[in-house]
């Protein structure tokens, strides 16, 4: 099918675009790779498209005291490919390398797929392990949350109406840390049944830090926070992935029932973990 | 697709009883719904808009109350259908008291068709537990 009728806008400058936000029935479009196919679809028929895929400013990757500074509309392939983030924040780059396919990475983009947060989507589970925060920008004003209170439910988030997230802001990774993002892909749509992105850091064989993020289990990404205590306080990466899952209602479809996709998360989280741990140093 | 679950409501039996029962208490809780109108004894036309993100859709159709059986069960059927697709639930809804609360067991079956089906498959348990997790929430508040 095509969309339905709609008014198609190019904002020159991000103070244009917030005015726009601020009223109407208006849709961002950056990638286009999430609201396109359901504009085709018919499932979404906004009377405008508010188009900010070339505006400046907005797809930038600098790293300035320690933290990593992503633009919105930096694509997957920027990030997969930034020689910052793959020194300082590699996880996030192994995150991107994963998404859908060449096609949807050269387009798709980081602030399109975070504000989307679809429930199978690859960077939650990175962003919540790396704890990075979401730059929000509207009319009123900018605030900053973290990731982890962002993602509040299935496709929802914390942006209320006529904010946009601006910049993803990711603290750097330690040189001695491990990581590992270890994904179960759907093999039609490549989206994550599972996906598990772990960071460990130790000191003399004991783990001295832990970060477990999650994604396509459950209707929002989260942290494995017991599995994270687990494995602080001495647990083997066996008992700790058991625990991955503990407290989170999985999703259930036709290709993986509620049951399986416990399992593959604690699968995968002893994958992940096992790979960040040889890693670090 | 199966679907069951169960909420506590800060109520008496009774008064939740009576609440998911009344269709103007109905419409306001289940998520979307614009209107409930009578057009016969315990069945309504419905119509609701669906928003899920950039998703919306309008639904036309119909709420049923079946099977009364007050204060304890009752089976609750709603259907309806739009251009993204059709929808069809039927449930039987227990409550029964714990202290000066009620607990509402349901268990039922969601059919769904149509585009949001052809592509939506893998989001339909997950939208459908939010869907009720706020239908719930929102009779927790008018329980009050």
């Amino acid at each position: 099918m095509i969309p339905q009728e709609f008014e198609y806008t190019v904002p020159q400058s991000l103070d244009d675009t917030l005015k726009l936000l601020h009223s109407g029935d208006r849709k961002i479009l950056a990638g286009g790779m999430s609201l396109i196919p359901l504009m085709k679809l018919r499932l979404a028929s906004p009377e405008e498209v508010v188009d900010i895929g070339r505006l400046p400013g907005l797809n930038h990757i600098t790293e300035t005291g320690g933290t990593v500074k992503i633009g919105a509309t930096a694509t997957h392939h920027d990030i997969e490919t930034s020689p910052v983030i793959r020194a300082k924040v590699p996880l996030l780059a192994e995150a991107a390398a994963r998404i859908g396919d060449v096609q949807v990475r050269n387009m798709g983009t980081i602030g399109g797929s975070t504000a989307h947060a679809d429930p199978a989507a690859d960077y939650p589970a990175s962003l919540l392990a790396l704890e990075a925060q979401i730059r929000l920008a509207s009319a009123n004003g900018e605030r900053t949350i973290p990731a982890a209170d962002f993602f509040l439910e299935a496709f929802t988030t914390a942006l209320e109406p006529g904010e946009l997230i601006v910049e993803i802001q990711v603290p750097v990774e330690e040189s001695n840390e491990g990581y590992r993002y270890e994904k179960v892909p759907h093999p039609a749509s490549g989206f994550a049944v599972v996906g598990v992105a772990a960071r460990v850091k130790k000191t003399k064989n004991k783990i001295t830090l832990a970060r477990i993020g999650v994604t396509g289990m459950s209707p929002r990404p989260f942290r494995a926070r017991k599995a994270e205590s687990l494995l602080e306080s001495g647990a083997t990466i066996e008992a700790a992935a058991a625990a991955v899952a503990d407290g989170e209602e999985p999703n259930s479809d036709l290709y993986a029932s509620a049951a399986y996709r416990q399992h593959l998360a604690k699968v995968y989280a002893q994958r992940a973990l096992t790979t960040a741990l040889s890693r670090s140093s | 697709m199966k679907i069951s679950g169960t909420h506590t409501l800060p109520a008496a039996q009774d008064h939740v009883y009576n609440l998911l029962l009344d269709p103007v208490v109905l419409a306001r809780c289940m998520p979307g719904c614009e209107s409930l109108d009578p057009i016969a004894e315990n069945e309504y036309a419905m119509r609701l808009k669906m928003v899920l993100a950039s998703v919306s859709g309008l639904f036309d159709g119909k709420v049923r109350v079946a099977d009364t059986n007050p204060p304890a069960s009752f089976r609750l059927i709603v259907e309806g259908s739009g251009k993204i697709g059709f929808m069809k639930g039927d449930g039987l809804l227990n409550l029964s008291s714990v202290d000066t609360q009620t607990t509402v067991r349901f268990d039922g079956d969601v059919q769904i068709g149509g585009t949001i089906a052809a592509v939506g498959q893998r989001l339909v348990d997950a939208t459908a537990k939010m869907l009720i997790k706020r239908f719930f929430e929102r009779l927790s508040a008018e329980a009050a």
